[in-house]
């Protein structure tokens, strides 16, 4: 089956993200198709490459980033990471922003992806 | 064509589940020409009249609900039980058509949807 994701919980503080981890492996693990997983509201700080747990945490941005590195895309709402201190190079530098933070990996996109992602898939699993 | 159904069940301000649902909701509704809304519990307040959110501090995205017509969004649903809970009347002005059912109702038209998005 495909099976796009949405992620509405944070990298720490809420277990939505990892969750959401744990299933999409299971997914892959199973067989089933996972092409797009999409990060919205909350869900946006999971690209946060800032995000710096003590070495005894998991740590959720890095395992991210080796799920696409197998081949699932990481879509980041634009909108709403911007919203919450989350830009790649391209947004702050055309925003005057001090610095970029995206998690090599992850990919700013707009709700149209999320759209598309839903349109295409037999299931959407929301955490 | 799939259909997808987004439940609104948050109030509309403290917090921006309402406000960033909405904006998933447009997004999808320019690609998708089933897309329904549901507003549930709290989330039956998102639609209210006269709400004053700049004086929290938050943008008034409220009104954009009365744009969804102009998307071919028909489908939309507010439980009658959560209404009533919240002293509420199925008369009650709102900023968007929204056709009263009863939890039961409302949950059989759920169900029909092929996504569903909770925000």
């Amino acid at each position: 089956m495909h099976y796009t994701l949405l992620v509405t919980g944070p990298a720490y503080g809420t277990q939505q993200a990892s969750s959401a981890l744990l299933f999409a492996r299971a997914l892959l693990k199973a067989g089933h198709q996972l092409n797009s997983i999409f990060f919205y509201r909350e869900g946006v700080l999971n690209g946060n490459q800032l995000t710096a747990p003590a070495g005894d945490e998991f740590d959720i941005v890095r395992a991210w980033q080796a799920l696409q590195q197998q081949g699932v895309t990481l879509n980041i709402c634009v909108a709403a990471a911007l919203r919450r201190g989350v830009t790649d190079e391209q947004e702050a530098t055309g925003l005057g922003l001090a610095a970029a933070n995206l998690q090599p990996g992850f990919t700013l996109a707009g709700l149209g992806a999320l759209a598309e992602a839903m349109l295409t898939s037999d299931r959407v699993v929301q955490f | 064509m799939k259909s997808i159904a987004f439940v609104f069940t948050r109030a509309p301000h403290g917090n921006s589940s309402g406000r960033e649902g909405l904006d998933a909701a447009l997004a999808t509704a320019a690609l998708c020409e089933q897309v329904s809304l549901f507003f549930i519990g709290d989330g039956v307040l998102q639609l209210s009249e006269h709400q004053q959110p700049e004086k929290v501090l938050a943008r008034n995205y409220i009104a954009t609900f009365g744009v969804l017509p102009l998307y071919d969004v028909e489908e939309c649903y507010i439980c009658a039980d959560s209404l009533a809970e919240r002293g509420l009347t199925p008369e009650s002005p709102r900023v968007l058509p929204a056709e009263v059912l009863d939890s039961a109702a409302l949950r059989a038209r759920l169900s029909q949807a092929d996504h569903i998005l909770t925000f």
